[in-house]
């Protein structure tokens, strides 16, 4: 379990006060994106592709804390952009931590190791490293060689410095389960708190349109990698939205479970989709046709989204709101999902993705045998 | 199935191998003719999709170069507007549909002309050529 005991109570009475409350639809997780600018340019990013004026505008500390204290969600998670470009980043951590918010600062982490004295480490703060794969896949991944070996060097500094460390990945079509897992067992070995993991969205403003998997192939590959799990590995997600992405359950979308605030506003619906935007949360909640979004809805949109900001607001609130949910839910946390089948899905070849650089061509692949 | 589809039924999002992605309209530089309502409704969804500058010309001539960010399209013009971002000024600023006399696709489209594979290209072009720490660099903000 890598989820530390205060944060589960913290948002497990959360969950509780409001079923009691009868609060159909509420914040969960916070998506505070305090700028668009990033130091990356990733393929299958749509975040970032705004002209230099709206890439230059940034939130102040009082926008976010306005925007964390008006929907009142117990966790932050600050993406963006890239969050450590702004210059008062370090005050908007502090103030959301007074706020005894559980903040996720998510980061490229090219600015990681650098920063790292400005920041005090807390059970309240979390570096969420964006790391896709292996050496070769994520500096593929982000158009950057070298971007493993910094991050890297980032996480292990803000591990030995006490804070918490997450690594988060976004797989893409054509990501090999065998690298997957022997990345598990790289960044376990770095001795951060837990992996997570998120499919690729198709975002429409993302320069690459080619490599996003649909649902069948999502299950297929989460259940190859999320399978015959390792005592080693641990995961800073829901394991019934884990079970959801190997395809043991069917979820609806929660797209009001963690909102989005930026530069323009509330974002309508959701963190992935724009559709326009509000002024409040109150006005997010209550004039988007929340009918019209999630699988359920047929929007084509919607079709392929199996993303946690959709996703884990239902698994939790089944884990933490039903008896069932919640045998489910810790139950998961000691499972190591033993399945013959999944380990034969290893064996196959990667069923299509992008042409092979070089270098990935000529990797030696004995460690990945290893890995089963 | 293909973008073109508007709903799935669960069974087809069920069986998604590959997802769609979106075919990319080229607006960059287009000053499309705004004869109609109907027409100045279609273009304002275009322009609050366009990841670049418009420019905006007002019935009054004032002429504004602007990032449409938002939109609220009512029953009469009056009653709609668009929300903008101007390089020159911090506030979000609005403007009734009524006002707007001509659209101009004016900056350039931010989300156009960059392909995955494009990339694989340039790594593996530097690559065969020597180099080390190839990548590609957000673009400049000046």
């Amino acid at each position: 379990m890598a989820i530390p005991i205060s944060q589960m109570w913290t948002v497990s009475t959360y969950l509780l006060k409001k079923k009691l409350a009868g609060e159909k639809r509420f914040a969960l997780t916070l998506m505070l994106e305090p700028l668009f600018r990033c130091s990356l340019a990733c393929a299958g990013c749509g975040k970032v592709q705004y002209p230099p004026h709206i890439l230059k505008r940034q939130l102040t500390p009082e926008e976010c804390f306005a925007a964390a204290d008006e929907c009142g969600a117990p966790m932050v998670a600050i993406p963006g952009g890239e969050p450590l470009l702004h210059p008062q980043i370090v005050e908007i951590v502090n103030g959301l931590i007074a706020r005894k918010k559980y903040v996720y600062l998510c980061t490229n982490a090219l600015e990681l190791k650098r920063r790292l004295p400005e920041f005090t480490p807390s059970k309240y703060l979390t570096f969420s490293v964006h790391l896709d794969g292996q050496r070769e896949h994520h500096d593929l991944s982000v158009c950057r060689e070298g971007g493993y070996d910094i991050a890297v060097e980032g996480i292990k500094e803000a591990v030995k410095r006490g804070f918490r460390v997450t690594t988060n990945a976004t797989f893409f079509d054509g990501v090999d389960p065998n690298s997957a897992r022997a990345f598990f067992d790289e960044v376990m070995a770095m001795g951060v708190e837990g992996i997570i993991l998120s499919p690729g969205y198709s975002y429409d403003k993302a320069p690459d349109q080619n490599h996003f998997m649909g649902r069948a192939r999502v299950r297929r590959l989460f259940r190859a990698i999320l399978s015959n799990r390792k005592p080693t590995w641990k995961f800073n997600m829901s394991p019934l939205f884990m079970e959801f992405l190997m395809g043991d359950r069917n979820y609806e979308c929660s797209p009001w479970g963690m909102p989005t605030y930026n530069i323009f506003g509330w974002q309508k619906p959701c963190y992935l989709l724009q559709e326009g935007y509000a002024e409040s949360f109150k006005e997010l909640l209550e004039t988007t046709a929340w009918e019209n979004y999630g699988v359920a809805s047929g929007n084509p949109k919607c079709s392929n989204c199996m993303v946690s900001c959709g996703y884990e607001t239902t698994a939790n609130i089944d884990g933490f709101g039903t008896l069932k949910g919640f045998w489910g839910m810790a139950r998961g946390n000691f499972r190591k999902y033993r399945d013959q089948n999944a380990l034969k899905l290893l064996d196959e070849p990667t069923i299509s993705g992008p042409e092979p650089l070089t270098q990935i061509v000529e990797n030696d692949r004995s460690h990945e045998e290893n890995n089963r | 199935m293909s973008v073109e589809v508007t709903k799935y039924t669960l069974e087809q999002v069920e069986a998604l191998e590959l997802a769609p992605g979106t075919g990319h309209e080229n607006l960059e530089g287009w000053v499309p003719t705004l004869a109609s309502e109907d027409d100045l409704r279609q273009v304002i969804e275009k322009a609050f999709d366009y990841r670049g500058d418009v420019t905006l010309t007002l019935k009054n001539g004032d002429r504004i170069e602007a990032y449409i960010f938002n939109r609220h399209a009512a029953s009469t013009l009056a009653d709609s507007w668009v929300q903008y971002f101007t390089a020159g000024a911090p506030e979000k600023r609005k403007v009734d549909y009524a006002e707007i006399a001509v659209i101009e696709f004016s900056g350039k489209d931010r989300a156009a002309g960059k392909h995955w594979e494009d990339w694989v290209k340039h790594y593996n072009e530097r690559k065969a050529a020597g180099e080390t720490n190839i990548a590609l660099a957000p673009e400049a903000l000046e």
